[in-house]
């Protein structure tokens, strides 16, 4: 259920900060479907996901304060929680115990599950544009901005020099923005 | 650099997925907040990744909200409680309405049973006064019965000889009255209700006369109130002729003959 009130994103600030849970609500509401996603995409397995998701929505509830929008969007600075918290999971040692029990099938690390979880994106408006992009530019994005790869992981994942990444990052997003913007 | 060599650097999407170090990030956050184009220019890309983003998105369970807010309204609330616990202690205990009933339920019985006990103490505490009366007129009433009984056993009984004691020119109305018991033990009582009070300086004697000589037969008490009325026991007399009573001066030692005028006689 969509809220029927619509907030700038400067007033839904303003009233995090506040602790309104209103607003927290329509966060909520906006960006869930979002940041699930990405966990996803690094995680695979539904229940450790929406754990992972309740404790992010909590961590960006309890340290609004700390958002400072002078160094991006609220969306940027969610992700970023959210993408830490889920790759701090994956490195806990109670997550390896569990991945080596329940075997490498759920493994996340390699690039077929990165693809494989798109694949499994459905439905939005703007699927059809996204997925015309080329293959290599997906990819970086999505190892980015999803999955939180280093430059050199990156590199490493794609086997391309690591020089090139700035640039190809680069020509990926600005495809994607065409792609956006005829949308 | 400017504007459009930042712009074109590729360091705003690196810093934009998150692929930026922390000294490249610094930097894009000085060139953000000195040149407008380069805002505007992160700004999109930003919009552009959350739009990406919201194409992909995958709604979790609806109970993953409830979770969340569950979590944060328990914070919430945790939070409050240390500030209270400063001021109340963290033991206390509630008490059910029903005790706080029963509570005051008692103390106001006990209260009551207080005023009934104080009212029955003080009617009590009359009820013991007025038993104190009357068994303090009981018991006089028991001692003038057991007077009225000791005078009537010597009126009654059958050994007396009863002597009438006329008055005579010092006292026409007065009277007395002797009860001997001539024939066994030789006692004698008088009745000296019909005599008049005698002046406090002054006191009654009886005298006995044996072979025509008066002799003494005691002092009749007169001025104590009651006793005039009481039948009162006079010295033994194994015979005498006839009985008076004189009226004395009070003195230290009592008269061996009568010395006064004498209000009453009688003969045998």
């Amino acid at each position: 259920m969509r809220d029927t009130i619509k907030y700038s994103e400067e007033e839904l600030v303003g009233l995090l900060v506040q602790k309104d849970q209103q607003a927290f609500s329509y966060l909520y509401d906006n960006y869930a479907g979002a940041l699930n996603a990405v966990i996803l995409k690094m995680v695979e397995h539904n229940e450790l996901a929406e754990d992972i998701l309740q404790e992010s929505f909590v961590k960006i509830w309890n340290n609004f304060e700390n958002y400072d929008k002078t160094k991006g969007r609220l969306f940027t600075w969610m992700l970023n929680i959210t993408r830490n918290l889920t790759i701090d999971t994956l490195r806990s040692k109670s997550f390896k115990k569990q991945q080596k029990i329940s075997g490498d099938e759920n493994s996340v690390s390699s690039l077929e599950d990165a693809k494989g979880g798109l694949d499994k994106f459905d439905a939005m408006g703007l699927r059809k544009q996204v997925g015309n992009l080329k293959e290599d530019q997906r990819s970086i994005i999505n190892l980015a901005y999803f999955v939180g790869y280093t430059q050199d992981e990156i590199s490493k994942q794609l086997g391309i020099p690591l020089g090139t990444v700035k640039t190809r990052m680069r020509t990926a997003i600005l495809e994607l923005r065409k792609k956006i913007q005829y949308t | 650099m400017n504007s459009n060599e930042i712009i074109s650097s590729g360091l705003l999407e690196l810093y934009a997925t998150g692929l930026a170090s922390a000294e490249e990030a610094m930097q894009v956050q000085q060139w953000v907040g000195q040149y407008t184009e380069v805002a505007d220019e992160l700004a999109q890309i930003e919009t552009c990744m959350e739009a990406y983003s919201q194409s992909q998105s995958i709604q979790p369970d609806a109970s993953v909200k409830e979770k969340i807010f569950a979590k944060i309204n328990q914070l919430e609330s945790a939070k409050i409680i240390p500030l209270n616990s400063g001021e109340e202690s963290s033991n206390v205990i509630g008490i059910s309405s029903f005790w706080k009933k029963m509570a005051a339920a008692v103390v106001l019985l006990l209260i009551g049973s207080v005023a009934v006990n104080v009212s029955l103490y003080n009617n009590n505490k009359n009820v013991v006064s007025q038993l104190v009366n009357i068994q303090q007129a009981l018991a006089g009433l028991q001692e003038k019965n057991n007077d009225m009984a000791a005078d009537m056993k010597v009126v009654q009984s059958k050994y007396s000889l009863p002597v009438s004691l006329a008055g005579l020119e010092a006292a026409p109305d007065a009277a007395a009255k002797i009860f001997w018991m001539k024939n066994t033990t030789g006692e004698v009582y008088i009745d000296a209700s019909n005599l008049p009070d005698a002046p406090v300086d002054k006191q009654y004697q009886l005298w006995a006369f044996v072979d025509g000589k008066p002799v003494d037969a005691g002092l009749i008490i007169s001025t104590e109130k009651g006793s005039k009325y009481r039948i009162q026991k006079m010295k033994t007399f194994g015979r005498a002729e006839a009985f008076a009573v004189s009226l004395e001066d009070k003195k230290e030692k009592p008269s061996v003959v009568p010395e006064g005028p004498v209000y009453v006689m009688g003969k045998m």
